[in-house]
């Protein structure tokens, strides 16, 4: 078992979470999410996040309108859609609900 | 000092250093193949670009005057390699083989990335190697174990060589993910031909005299093995090992292999140096772990062996299951259930139609190939020297070979996906081919010219010692009786050995007669074409057969030479054979062996007998079997009576004659043959009956017609007159000055 490989299985699976719900707070830009994440010290590369966001908009999950932007070219502004939405709470409720159990089962070994 | 350049990327000049932008241009390549298989695949890319793009401007904006390496490298660090977006990616490549082995796994990635045959390209699978990762990489593309893929390489024997020429095209997977990797080109700047060999040379980072003195061994022991093999000698003729062989490779690698002409392509050659030191130590490596990888796969494959045998109903029971599953999944992609899957089954037919009919042509190419170097000796023989020994070249080079390595060159092409649309080449091969025709047409007109004409005719008759023998024997000159076997046999003037500038060839056609006389008496006639008569008329004259009788032996030539400077225009000699009643012959079996050569059909026409005019037919027989003449035809020793060759008028005569002086014998087989004569010509009355019953019938036929016809215009008239009759005396009522100055009678003659 190596240890790296499960520690990155275990961010794998909430990446997607936390992207849904920095969007969610707001129409969000790429390098904002990438900074948000980077203050709650989840690193993340930028490469990596482009084609997530892709997938998830192509799952209707997210949409995104273009804004100008004076420094380069127009940027991609995401936000969730209804669909979206929807998702997100269902992972909310996952996630607390796994979160719990962790807790409960990590909790007797301190 | 660096040269800066300036570029228009995602719509903003950006001016950068010429180094950076093939950094730059080198990065997104990677990321270009890193997200081949993904579905949004150029809006990522673009996406990406965008945000280069902006850093770009930010960087600029900060007082930079142009982008730099240091820039490009800190942005690439930044977005991350490839490579390192296995880690943190949640469906990275890593994954889907690892996935192969988990079912939970293997589904999930399978439903999103990999079940898709648009954009999917055949990689070395570098993670699962044995050697180069051939296999594994095939068998990642088609989906199936790798172990499969290997069992198949090593019990097919398709070898050595294809697996080198896979190892060469096919990009490995992880070379590919890096930002440099390294391609195989022909290097134009080191180049003697073509640049094929300082092109592996820096590929394979050896000095470029190694592969050149490779692809020279063959021309090497060339040199030292001409006396024992021709120059076309066949089994060598593709292999490695001999000369022809390697230059086809070559030719073919010239062609599908694209030259490195733009910066980028030549670094890509190179790899990058840094990039060489570590592939130098991973080759060391490599050679290390091997001997253990393949002690492994041994272990694996014998191991595999055990289980598919064990479990050949279980696994299929499963690997069905998870094919539905897979199906299912990838069905479950996109909206159409029933559509994505009739599609997948509809291309997988496709592919295999078009995969057998592409081996169909191949193969069929490769015979053409086969026979025209087999029937290549031939050319002496036939061909003229200057302009026909000129067009065969071009008929064999260009009409022949020249499709072959081009579909070759196009099938590996297709397998290792270059891209380059190379119009020159297309049009070239296109030419050439054109040109192949050209010769080819040109070739068969020139050579239907010499083989236009036919010889005059002249029997000759041959004067025999002792013509009233009782029976004759007929054997060839010298018993030379064998036959050139090899697995490879195409060569008709061969049959009787050949030296170098005389061949012997069959042309010798024995026709047996009834004699008239009651001696034997053998005539012969020579035979050729020519493109004059004149020549054809020489050539004919040249024809040496010997004919000579020596008691009960009749001593012949069963075979024409020819020579290399006479060449061959269908010479042909038929020599006949007439036998009186009652005596016997035998024709040696040696008569029979070796092919009859000739050429014509389309050209000649089809006069190949000769028929005199005696009105006599020949008979068929076998040779080594004697036969008795007798008064009605030829017999073999146990009554059995042979065939005639002949055509009907002259059945028919003979037949007649027959039945004037019937045969008196008295046994019984000579009374059946009375009676089948007796029926045979009740037969022929019939017929002659029936004939003559059926020609009255169309005579009678044609008579009515006639009668029908003549009565038919007749009516015609008959009505015709009647109507003017009408007619005059309807006028009679408006036209009275008629009716006074002329009688009914005349003017009616008049209107007629």
């Amino acid at each position: 078992m190596n240890i790296d490989n499960t520690a990155s299985q275990m961010r794998k699976g909430v990446l997607e979470f936390c992207i849904l719900s920095i969007i969610k707070l707001g129409e969000a830009y790429p390098s904002d999410i990438i900074d948000m994440m980077k203050s709650a010290n989840l690193n993340i590369l930028e490469g990596t996040l482009y084609p997530l966001l892709t997938r998830l908009k192509n799952a209707e999950l997210l949409t995104y309108r273009w804004v100008e932007s004076n420094s380069g070219p127009p940027r991609k502004y995401f936000s969730l859609t209804e669909k979206g939405a929807e998702f997100y709470n269902e992972l909310e409720t996952t996630w607390l609900e796994l979160a719990g159990a962790v807790e409960t089962i990590t909790g007797k070994n301190k | 000092m660096k040269k800066v350049i300036n570029i228009n990327f995602q719509g903003t000049i950006v001016p950068i250093e010429e180094s950076s932008y093939e950094l730059l241009q080198q990065y997104i390549e990677s990321l270009r193949r890193h997200f081949a298989n993904e579905e949004g695949k150029d809006e990522i890319i673009n996406d990406i670009e965008s945000r280069i793009s902006e850093l770009f401007q930010n960087r600029l904006k900060g007082g930079s005057t142009c982008i730099t390496d240091d820039d490009v490298n800190a942005i690439i660090n930044n977005m991350g390699r490839p490579e390192d977006f296995d880690e943190d990616d949640n469906i990275g490549d890593a994954d889907n083989t690892k996935g192969q082995k988990t079912k939970s796994e293997k589904s999930e990635s399978f439903s999103q990335s990999d079940w898709s045959w648009k954009g999917k390209r055949l990689y070395r699978d570098e993670n699962n190697k044995i050697l180069g990762g051939v296999c594994s990489g095939i068998a990642a593309y088609f989906g199936i174990d790798p172990v499969i893929v290997r069992i198949v390489f090593i019990i097919s024997g398709i070898g050595f060589l294809a697996y080198i020429l896979l190892w060469m095209f096919v990009p490995g997977s992880n070379m590919v993910e890096n930002g440099a990797r390294k391609r195989l080109y022909r290097n134009p700047d080191g180049k003697i031909l073509g640049g094929v060999c300082s092109g592996i040379g820096s590929y394979f980072d050896v000095n470029p005299w190694l592969p050149r003195f490779i692809f020279l061994i063959p021309f090497i022991t060339f040199i030292f093995r001409w006396g024992h093999f021709g120059p076309l000698t066949f089994p060598h003729f593709l292999s490695f090992s001999f000369s022809p062989g390697s230059f086809i490779i070559y030719i073919i690698l010239w062609l599908v292999i694209p030259e490195a002409n733009t910066t980028a392509e030549k670094l890509e050659m190179k790899g990058e140096k840094v990039d060489m030191n570590s592939i130098k130590n991973s080759v060391l490596k490599e050679m290390q772990e091997v001997g253990q990888r393949v002690g492994k796969m041994g272990k694996e494959m014998g191991e595999k062996m055990g289980k598919m045998g064990m479990e050949a109903g279980n696994m299929a029971k499963e690997k069905g299951a998870d094919i539905g599953k897979e199906m299912h999944f990838a069905a479950r992609r996109s909206s159409g259930v029933l559509g994505n899957i009739i599609v997948t089954i509809f291309k997988i037919f496709m592919y295999f139609i078009l995969g057998c009919i592409a081996l169909a042509i191949i193969v069929a190419l490769f015979a053409v190939a086969i026979v025209a170097i087999g029937l290549f000796p031939l050319k002496d023989f036939v061909l003229t020297d200057g302009w026909q020994t000129v067009l065969a070249w071009g008929t064999l080079i260009f009409f022949i070979a020249v499709p072959v390595i081009g579909i070759i060159t196009f099938i590996i092409r297709r397998f290792a996906r270059v891209k380059t649309t190379n119009k020159l080449m297309r049009y070239s091969f296109t030419s050439l081919w054109i040109l192949g025709i050209v010769c080819f047409v040109g070739l068969i007109t020139s050579v239907a010219r010499d083989f236009k004409t036919f010889s005059s005719l002249d029997e000759q008759v041959i004067p025999l010692q002792n013509p009233a023998v009782q029976s004759l024997e007929v054997v060839p000159f010298q018993n030379i009786n064998y036959r050139r076997i090899g697995w490879f046999n195409l060569e008709p003037f061969g049959t009787f050995g050949t030296t170098d500038d005389t061949a012997f060839i069959s042309n010798v056609r024995i026709r047996l007669i009834k004699s008239s006389t009651d001696s034997f008496q053998v005539t012969i006639v020579k035979m050729s074409n020519g493109n004059t008569r004149r020549y054809a008329d020489t050539l004919k004259s040249l024809i040496n057969f010997n004919v000579s009788q020596n008691d009960s032996l009749l001593m012949m030539d069963k075979a024409i030479t020819i020579n290399t400077t006479d060449k061959f225009r269908n010479q042909y000699v038929e020599a006949t054979i007439a036998i009186p009643v009652g005596h016997h012959i035998r024709i040696n079996k040696t008569f029979g062996y070796g092919n009859r050569v000739r050429f014509g059909g389309f050209w000649g026409g089809n006069e190949w007998y000769y028929y005199n005019n005696d009105n006599v037919n020949d008979y068929d027989f076998s040779y080594g079997i004697e036969y008795v003449m007798k008064d009605d035809g030829l017999y073999t020793l146990n009554g059995q009576k042979s065939d005639r060759n002949n055509s009907d008028w002259n059945d028919n005569s003979s037949d007649d004659n027959n039945t004037v002086t019937p045969p008196a014998t008295n046994n019984e087989s000579g009374y059946r043959y009375n009676q089948g004569k007796i029926d045979s010509l009740k037969d022929a009355q019939e017929k002659q009956i029936q004939k003559m019953q059926s020609t009255i019938d169309s005579t009678k036929s044609v008579r009515e017609k006639e009668v029908q016809r003549l009565t038919d215009s007749l009516n015609k008239a008959k009505e015709e007159i009647n109507q003017k009759i009408e007619k005059l005396k309807s006028t009679t009522f408006t036209q009275t000055h008629c009716q006074q100055k002329y009688p009914e009678g005349y003017s009616f003659i008049m209107h007629i």
